[in-house]
């Protein structure tokens, strides 16, 4: 049997069609008046991105959206990169542990942490439970994989001991030796896993329905709703989530090409 | 403290006073009681939970939450997972073969950058995406109709086939990342020496190159059913509740949409739980032993 390139062409192009074919029709749908007896689209039209842009619930959506993405990734910052830093320099010993820390939300589906929270915070007088806070946390455990490991990957890049060692003996002392020399040598990482933190949050859906519902919607539980009575109008918030997707994989893509790490699944589709 | 004294006790770890060496330890502290409270306490309360029963601690829930509803849940979330990450592996193992066999560097860049934004697509525009292109009065179903294809009603997007559609946009571009290296790894030389000793072709895929591959396939066969199987905004999306998986079958417990027991409801994610953990776990040591062998 030769490899010829017959066949590579043909599985290529039939792979294009299938991951290409799906997000251009949605593209069309959106700027097509009537699109569901011809082949062809009837007529074009920006009326439905005109008629959903305007409305003030997709403003809000968006800003709760943005405001609970970047949220998650400065909790998520604060918590994990002094931390491993810490690991790496100091508690080698504890490194199979919070790596299991970090491993453990792969293997939960969003549907079984929402139970879990629910179950364990309704009935805590603290203010958590039907509030962005526990959506917050929520998401700070979901991402915990992606920011974990993009820093662990930068930090075993570079010679940290070496460099604390070098700040230390100039009198820096332990967060200013972070702050201003590792950091700086991980940064790569530490914004590849902010924009994996980032996007993944920013498409959540399943912890976003559960946890708080429609008391504090955001982006993805309003374009299910629209999806439900106007495709037209839905179809263009499908095409504003996709390329905010394609835009941060490409920085994404940017950034692993430095040192960073490349996404894994994580129980959130 | 002086800088050199730091420095003295971080170059020798035998001089390094064992006090300090456990008050490092509380540097972990804040990530520690993070993830006790929303990772660890939320698993634990159902583990807690679904086995404390009227007569003490014992596995009567799990027996119970198995009703014929919840059976055919478990049994259609597992079917779902299998198929797609079957799929996922033949169809995108291919493709990926074919990426990486690919001459020009340009194509293969390309390609495996469109597999990673791929990948990342999901939830409830992937299955609004594919309501458009192949629902009742979708692009391509319009396209197929005018060339004599009726996929109507034969076929529904709303339905577990269409599902599985779905499922296979994201699972493919996944396997494709995943495998990529695996199949970088395979060496020319390894080819010529199979064919040199009189091997064809199929032989070589046989007794070299897919014995070399196992544990990446299968590692990733299972990061792929773990993936499908934990996946619930998909499945909300394009079919609401009628459809009958696991994940939605918690969602509603979750909502309050069905009365059921507590009990019950923690079971039932605690089976799941077990399903995805054991799948990751596999990948993790499936693919750790191929990162030993290679090194």
């Amino acid at each position: 049997m030769k490899q010829g390139p017959a066949w590579r062409a043909v599985v290529i192009a039939l792979f294009l069609v299938f991951m290409i074919v799906p997000v251009i029709a949605t593209a069309l749908f959106s700027v097509s008046t009537r699109w569901d007896r011809t082949i062809w689209p009837e007529g074009l039209t920006l009326a439905w991105w005109v008629k959903v842009m305007g409305r003030s619930a997709f403003q809000d959506t968006l800003l709760n959206s943005l405001a609970v993405a970047l949220a998650t990734v400065a909790v998520s910052l604060v918590l994990v990169t002094p931390t491993a830093y810490w690991v790496h320099l100091r508690v080698p010993r504890a490194r199979p542990w919070i790596e299991l820390l970090a491993i453990l939300p792969f293997g939960l589906p969003g549907v079984v942490l929402a139970l879990g929270l629910i179950r364990l915070y309704s009935s805590v007088p603290l203010p958590l439970i039907n509030t962005a806070n526990i959506l917050v946390a929520a998401y700070v455990v979901l991402t915990l994989p992606f920011m974990y490991r993009s820093v662990m990957n930068a930090l075993e890049a570079i010679d940290v001991r070496t460099l604390s060692e070098a700040a230390q003996s100039l009198g820096a002392g332990t967060w200013r030796t972070l702050l201003s020399v590792i950091v700086p040598n991980i940064l790569p990482g530490v914004v590849n896993g902010s924009l994996l933190v980032f996007s993944t949050v920013f498409a959540e859906f399943t912890l976003a329905n559960l946890l708080i519902g429609t008391r504090f919607k955001t982006f993805p539980i309003y374009l299910v709703e629209f999806t439900r009575f106007d495709a037209r109008q839905a179809s263009a918030l499908a095409v504003i989530s996709f390329l905010f997707a394609w835009v941060i994989s490409i920085a994404v893509l940017y950034f692993a090409g430095r040192g960073g790490y490349r996404r894994e699944p994580v129980g959130g589709r | 403290m002086t800088g050199a004294t730091r420095m003295a006790g971080a170059n020798d770890p035998r001089r390094r006073p064992s006090r300090r060496g456990r008050a490092a330890w509380l540097g972990l502290l804040p990530l520690l009681l993070f993830t006790l409270a929303f990772e660890l306490l939320p698993i634990l309360m159902l583990v807690r939970s679904s086995l404390v029963t009227d007569a003490g601690f014992g596995l009567g829930n799990f027996g119970r939450a198995l009703t014929p509803t919840m059976l055919s849940a478990f049994a259609n979330s597992i079917k779902l997972s299998l198929v797609t990450a079957a799929a996922g592996v033949g169809f995108g193992g291919i493709v990926a073969y074919a990426i990486v066999t690919t001459r020009s560097v340009m194509v293969q860049h390309a390609l495996t950058a469109l597999a990673d934004v791929t990948a990342n697509f999901g939830g409830a525009p992937l299955a609004f995406a594919f309501i458009i292109t192949l629902g009742s009065t979708g692009v391509v179903t319009l396209l197929l109709q005018a060339i004599g294809i009726d996929l109507y009603p034969g076929f529904r997007i709303y339905s577990v086939a269409g599902l599985a559609i779905a499922y296979v946009y994201f699972q493919l571009p996944l396997l494709i990342l995943l495998v990529i290296p695996a199949l970088l790894g395979l060496e020319r030389e390894w080819r010529e020496a199979a064919t040199s000793l009189g091997a064809t072709s199929t032989q070589y895929w046989l007794r070299v190159a897919l014995p070399i591959l196992a544990p990446s396939l299968l590692g990733s066969f299972l990061l792929l059913f773990a993936n499908a199987f934990g996946a619930y905004a998909t499945a909300w999306t394009l079919t609401g509740p009628d459809i009958n998986l696991i994940t939605v079958q918690i969602a509603a417990l979750v909502r309050g949409e069905v009365q059921l027991d507590p009990a019950l409801a923690d079971a039932l994610a605690l089976l799941s739980i077990a399903i995805m953990a054991i799948c990751v776990a596999g990948y993790h040591f499936l693919t750790g032993r191929v990162r030993r062998l290679a090194s």
